[in-house]
């Protein structure tokens, strides 16, 4: 192949966080740190636009969400753009609306759709629920390609994980933990 | 008396050229391939040239496997791809008698490909190139 890659594409995406750490357990302490500690950041939290690249490797091997996890004030605006050059995404609420799939948005959210996004296109949606919104890429749901927002009050802490829903495991280790985008503001897939 | 013999010496050389030398068929020599092949940026959406594969046509009755056939910039016949899904590369599923209608293959790549539009899940790439390796770099963006 003459498929040009650059060193940062050429290996797996991987999570941010512990992979050996049992989810469940991760959630509950990261949630108590954070809830102790309470320090939002990152800059998301503060610009008027909050960007999202949807990503790919030249190949279409890997494909993700940047970031994967963001924390943004209610009426903040996220916009979603395709880098993937040679693909297309959805930003994609986790709705029965969309593709009858579960609901894991807060309750009074509108659910939220960018249809197929090809190279360069835009997406944005502006939030005012507070709570944690899951989206998910719709040609790319099973190979992990999803995100997760937590929209917060100044000081909020009190959001429960959702269920599983039946999702593949690929799927629910996409999201990342609650615990941790309050802690960070902003999750990066981890390249190796 | 020489000549009988040079004479079956030629034709054999040209059976054997003709076994072995297999041009593309004409439905898909040059691009747009004939029908039922369709530009895959027509069905689904993707852009019409996709860097590192080129323009890709397909019959859709032959989703997802194919063969896709694809072009480069200038309208040649690059490589014939046919897109396996992980989770139909099982004891119980096999894909028989595929068409392969490119002609002579220079080289194969097989690679995973996470998913687009058309082939919603993760699956394999498998490219027959009917061009040498540097000839890839005419799709390359």
């Amino acid at each position: 192949m003459n498929i040009s890659f650059c060193g940062m594409c050429r290996s797996p995406v991987k999570p941010a966080w512990p992979s050996r750490m049992k989810r469940r357990e991760f959630l509950w302490e990261g949630g108590g740190l954070a809830a102790a500690l309470w320090l939002p950041a990152g800059p998301a939290i503060s610009a008027p636009v909050v960007e999202v690249a949807m990503a790919g490797r030249a190949d279409g091997s890997r494909v993700w969400f940047d970031p994967m996890g963001v924390l943004i004030r209610p009426g903040q605006t996220v916009r979603w753009t395709n880098t993937d050059k040679g693909n297309s995404h959805s930003a994609t609420a986790y709705a029965p609306e969309n593709f009858d799939h579960p609901r894991r948005i807060p309750d009074g959210a509108k659910p939220f759709s960018s249809d197929y996004l090809l190279p360069g296109e835009t997406f944005e949606v502006t939030l005012t629920v507070a709570g944690v919104y899951d989206y998910f890429c719709i040609p790319h749901e099973l190979s992990g390609m999803v995100g997760r927002i937590v929209v917060a009050k100044p000081g909020q802490t009190d959001f429960r994980p959702y269920p599983d829903d039946d999702l593949d495991q690929v799927i629910l280790d996409g999201f990342p933990p609650i615990a941790v985008i309050l802690a960070k503001g902003e999750i990066h897939p981890e390249e190796q | 008396m020489t000549r009988f013999p040079a004479t079956v010496a030629a034709l054999s050389c040209l059976a054997a050229s003709a076994a072995f030398a297999a041009g593309p068929s004409d439905a898909v020599a040059v691009n747009p391939p004939k029908a039922p092949y369709q530009k895959v940026g027509d069905l689904v959406a993707l852009p019409d040239f996709l860097p590192g594969i080129g323009e890709l046509f397909v019959d859709p009755a032959t989703l997802p496997a194919g063969p896709f056939v694809a072009y480069d910039h200038d309208g040649r016949l690059v490589s014939t791809i046919y897109m396996i899904p992980i989770s139909q590369m099982n004891a119980d599923t096999s894909f028989d008698n595929l068409p392969a209608p490119g002609g002579d293959v220079d080289h194969v790549d097989i690679y995973y490909n996470a998913g687009h539009p058309g082939v919603e899940e993760p699956h394999e790439h498998i490219v027959l190139w009917h061009v040498p390796v540097a000839g890839e770099a005419s799709v390359a963006k």
